[in-house]
């Protein structure tokens, strides 16, 4: 079932291969249907997915290249799970929501399209680290085609600019991969990059630093946190709606997918030291992130600095080492991926219909088009956190779990810890400022509009926005199925991180929580 | 020495001699004959199959003993050669029709072979020298560029330069170790006395010459640009083989020793790093490319830095994969017009929108030599790197890794050019090259093999 999930996108594009170049309707028609077969395997999957059972589930493991220990070897856990749903979630609704603004050469876009979600699948679900890089990499391709095509008018420059950041953190992994593999084994062992026994045999603590660092200037770039973050406003603002979803949406998330899963777990000594670090970072993206798109006039910027400040929360969550704070954390993820997702998604539909995005040609929309402006405020207090919605959810299981770690720390005369995490807090209030002051100028006052009159959201678009606005109250009012899916990996990652922490000779000390 | 092991051990050579000697008579009969290009392709095609079929069997053989000598490797380099020879022919249709461009390609493959089984320098030396000796002619034939004449007297000079090097280093060896055998050489070498290392140094060199690596690389930027674009594929993917195999038959199994390493490694590494920042600025496709193949050449290189008995395995691996996409690249080249003017970049200008397969098979191309996955560059390249890390040269396998890094822009750079520049109204439109769909499936099909099942293949060289 989980491969079927996994190669139907590239079946879908060899179907799109034997479509006559001229059929924009059939190329549309066929993805769609490849994706929302692909929303039902993974919906099926997720049901079917059971919280209580350690280990992978579905999984399937296949040698692939023996002379390097290398297997393909794919399986649904508790950290990749929910993952998988958003990204096939998105996936029609890119396609419907989004696609119909591509211009020219829709056939070429559907591939990439295709493609695009293949390789974040294969992302996702590989248990195999040369099988996730060739993944990882391969998810490069598509998103330079993307932004570079289809985007606006500083779309070379963005795109660019965003492969090559990619691809020098891409780098950095692959040469801390290769050494991991190939240099520490023990002797005798043959090489393996299968997860299960890299996590089983961490290398020396000296070579744990250095490999964590490349692994994490590969992810802390993906994620982004600050100062890795420069590419992602050109990226995100040239890109088209659809690109931006898909960079919002799940692309982001695979960076702090790879903390969780793989810089994390691999190096857990390192992680304990470089713990602090991440923290601050985090508190620093969150803050940052906030404050710049306060002051954007680009209404695609302020979402896309926006972006910054909430998968800051991830990363502090991740760092927490607290159950909640982590459980926040993959919340935060999936609750992330729908609420940004959805406000592209509106940009976009704005954008088709007055060709600018910015926020001084924008006023008092709600009278011009009030279902839009429903759509919007609902995302908008999503992204503030508003009790009920998944926001709400993840920020506060986050800052609950950020004061949770911080306090034993306090109470051990060590006041940064808490510092930090009261200045997470702040992070919402500017959050709610940024948002709101947006919103404020942009649906609300006098309206002003370049187009003259204004058609309100159609049926299709409605469609869409419902779809996500529902999947994100049911997150914030019944959060169980996802938090009991993932309880169980984020127990384990905390063990893992825990593991890390190496207490001081000789003394009778708790590990700090 | 039995005939019928002479013309077993040789028969790939055997089909090329015929070729040629068919084309030479074919000349004399009738100048403006038109079977030349269907006798080099029978001749090249049943060479490769039949060094194909000789790996397959495993035949091992000395007809010729200290001088010549075949086992599975040297049969499996010779299809590879051979293979990618069928494609360059292919491209050469469009321009080519007379019998004596068949003849020198033949003759180059000849040389190609016959090094590829060598088993003393003397058998080396004819082998690159048959091989290069065609290629000065090549690069003059059919250019219709006023720097063509230059640019062959160049690559003439510097490669008589890397004849000479070599045979002074030939000489240097002999007079230390007594021997022409290249086993002889390789045993009697850890205690050889004085003059050997300098004998090694100087061959060393004169390949480093043959392979383009820099600083000895200036010869192949005018030399590829202005050779017609069949001729630039010869030289980009079979020359530069050749060389490589050469290396490998000479240092193929030798252990490196650790102070020699890092001299062995600087050249390359200086290979990647200015091959792939040079290439960056370049407006002609071909002058690109050749700056391209001068890094990956350093990659090749690095490959000696690996542990011996995985040296051939690598390098013939890589040699696949860049050898095939490379071809790809210039398969869809377009044909007919001015030469010069198709060659430039910017007449790529919206290459998709045209001619959508090329745009994509070019693509395809050079996401594969800046090493991305899938595709097989990707898979090659970290066979490279893998090898070099587990022999412990860390260091060097992550500047190479930096190194390939500054290459991704150049290869990005044509795909933004082909899809997201709107056409040049000014440039007419281009068509296909004739036969470049043949020569495209031939090379996509190892591309395939590689990005899909690199276990099974890796299994099998």
């Amino acid at each position: 079932m989980l491969d079927a999930l996994l190669w139907l996108p590239l079946a879908g594009l060899f179907g799109l291969a034997l479509l006559p170049r001229e059929s924009d309707r059939g190329t549309r028609v066929l993805t769609f249907a490849v994706m929302s077969l692909q929303l039902v395997l993974a919906g099926w999957l997720f049901v079917k997915f059971d919280g209580a059972l350690p280990g992978l589930q579905f999984a399937t493991r296949l040698p692939w290249i023996r002379a390097w220990g290398v297997e393909y070897h794919v399986g649904l856990d508790g950290f990749n799970v929910a993952l998988v749903a958003l990204t096939a979630f998105l996936g029609p609704l890119v396609v419907v929501g989004a696609a119909p603004a591509v211009r020219h050469d829709s056939k070429l876009f559907h591939a990439t399209l295709l493609f695009m979600q293949f390789a974040m699948l294969g992302t996702l679900l590989a248990q195999d680290l040369f099988v996730f890089y060739v993944f990882w990499e391969a998810m490069l391709i598509p998103m330079f085609l993307i932004i570079g095509i289809w985007g606006g008018e500083r779309r070379i420059y963005a795109t660019l600019k965003f492969v090559l950041y990619t691809a020098f953190g891409s780098i950095v992994m692959l040469a801390a991969l290769i050494y991991l593999v190939y240099s520490l084994p023990q002797s005798g062992a043959a090489p393996s990059f299968a997860f299960e026994y890299l996590y089983r045999h961490p290398p020396p603590v000296g070579a744990q630093r250095w490999l964590f660092a490349a692994f994490a200037v590969s992810f802390a770039i993906k994620v982004p946190i600050v100062p890795l973050h420069t590419w992602l406003p050109d990226a995100h603002v040239e890109a088209p709606t659809a690109g931006s979803v898909i960079l919002a949406g799940v692309l982001l998330k695979m960076g702090t997918y790879g903390f969780m899963k793989l810089g994390i777990p691999l190096f857990p000594a390192a992680a304990w030291y470089f713990r602090p670090a991440i923290m601050a970072l985090a508190v620093i993206s969150l803050l940052y992130g906030a404050c710049l798109a306060l002051v954007q006039t680009d209404i695609k910027k302020i979402i896309a600095y926006s972006s910054i400040s909430h998968l800051g929360y991830v990363m502090l969550g991740l760092a927490s080492l607290s159950l909640l704070g982590i459980q926040g954390a993959m919340v935060q993820m999936v609750s992330h991926g729908l609420i940004s997702g959805g406000l592209f998604l509106m940009i976009g539909m704005i954008y088709a219909r007055c060709h600018t995005r910015a926020l001084s040609d924008y006023g008092g929309l709600a009278r011009l088009m009030p279902r839009y402006s429903v759509y919007f405020m609902i995302l908008t207090l999503a992204a503030i956190g508003l009790p009920t919605t998944s926001g709400f959810t993840g920020e506060f299981l986050v800052l609950m779990g950020a004061f949770d770690a911080a306090w034993p720390w306090f109470q051990q005369g060590h006041v940064a810890p808490l510092v930090l995490s009261a200045s997470a807090v702040l992070g919402v209030v500017l959050g709610a400022w940024y948002m709101l002051w947006f919103v404020e100028r942009y649906l609300f006052g006098p309206p002003k509009v370049p187009h003259q009159p204004l058609t309100d959201l159609g049926r299709r678009e409605q469609w869409v926005l419902a779809a996500i606005v529902a999947a994100v109250f049911a997150i914030g009012l019944y959060p169980q199925p996802l938090l009991g899916r993932t309880e169980l990996a984020a127990r384990q990652y905390q063990a893992t991180l825990r593991s890390g922490w190496a207490p001081p000779s000789g003394a009778a000390q708790e590990a700090p929580r | 020495m039995s005939w019928q092991a002479v013309v077993t051990a040789m028969l790939p050579e055997h089909w090329l001699l015929g070729g040629i000697v068919a084309l030479l008579l074919l000349e004399i009969a009738n100048p403006r004959a038109r079977g030349a290009f269907a006798f080099a392709l029978i001749a090249t095609g049943a060479a490769a199959l039949s060094a194909l079929w000789l790996h397959a069997s495993g035949y091992a053989n000395t007809p010729f003993p200290g001088q010549y000598a075949v086992g599975p490797t040297a049969c499996l380099a010779k299809f590879l050669l051979l293979a990618f020879a069928v494609p360059v022919l292919l491209l050469s249709r469009e321009e080519f029709g007379e019998s004596r461009y068949y003849a020198l390609i033949l003759s180059s493959l000849y040389g190609a072979c016959l090094l590829v089984s060598a088993a003393s320098f003397i058998t080396l030396f004819l082998g690159l020298e048959i091989l290069s000796l065609p290629v000065y002619a090549l690069v003059l034939i059919g250019s219709e560029r006023p720097e063509g004449a230059e640019a062959a007297l160049k690559y003439l000079v510097l490669g008589g330069t890397a004849t000479a090097t070599f045979l002074v280093g030939t000489s240097l060896l002999y007079g230390a170790t007594g021997t022409l055998d290249i086993e002889a050489i390789g045993k009697a070498l850890p205690t050889a006395t004085s003059p050997a290392p300098t004998g090694v140094a100087l061959i060393v060199a004169a390949l480093f010459l043959k392979a383009a690596i820099v600083p000895m690389h200036t010869w192949a930027p005018d030399a590829y640009e202005a050779a017609s674009v069949p001729v630039t594929a010869y030289m980009a993917v079979i020359v530069k083989a050749a060389v490589l195999l050469a290396a490998l038959q000479l240092f193929g199994s030798t252990a490196i020793p650790a102070q020699a390493s890092a001299l062995v490694a600087l050249l390359p590494l200086a290979s990647m790093v200015w091959g792939n920042i040079a290439a960056i600025g370049q407006q002609s496709f071909q002058r690109m490319i050749a700056y391209s193949s001068i890094a990956h050449a350093g990659y090749l290189f690095f490959a000696f830095l690996g542990a011996a008995p995985d040296r051939s395995r690598t390098i013939l691996f890589y040699l696949a994969a860049y050898g095939s996409m490379t071809l790809l690249a210039f398969t869809a080249l377009p044909g007919g017009g001015e030469a010069a003017a198709q060659d430039r970049l910017h007449s790529f200008r919206g290459l998709f929108h045209r001619r959508p397969l090329a745009a994509l098979a070019v693509a395809a191309a050079m996401f594969s030599l800046a090493g991305l996955p899938p595709l097989p560059g990707f898979i090659a390249k970290f066979l490279i790197f893998r090898n070099v890390v587990a022999a412990g040269h860390t260091a060097w396998a992550v500047a190479g890794l930096f190194a390939s890094y500054l290459g991704l822009y150049l290869y990005l750079r044509v795909i933004q050019i082909m899809f997201m520049q709107s056409p040049d109204a000014a440039i007419a439109p281009s068509r296909a090259r004739r036969l470049a769909w043949v020569a495209a499936a031939i090379c996509l099909l190892p591309a395939v093999a590689i990005a899909i099942v690199p276990g099974w293949l890796l299994d099998r060289i």
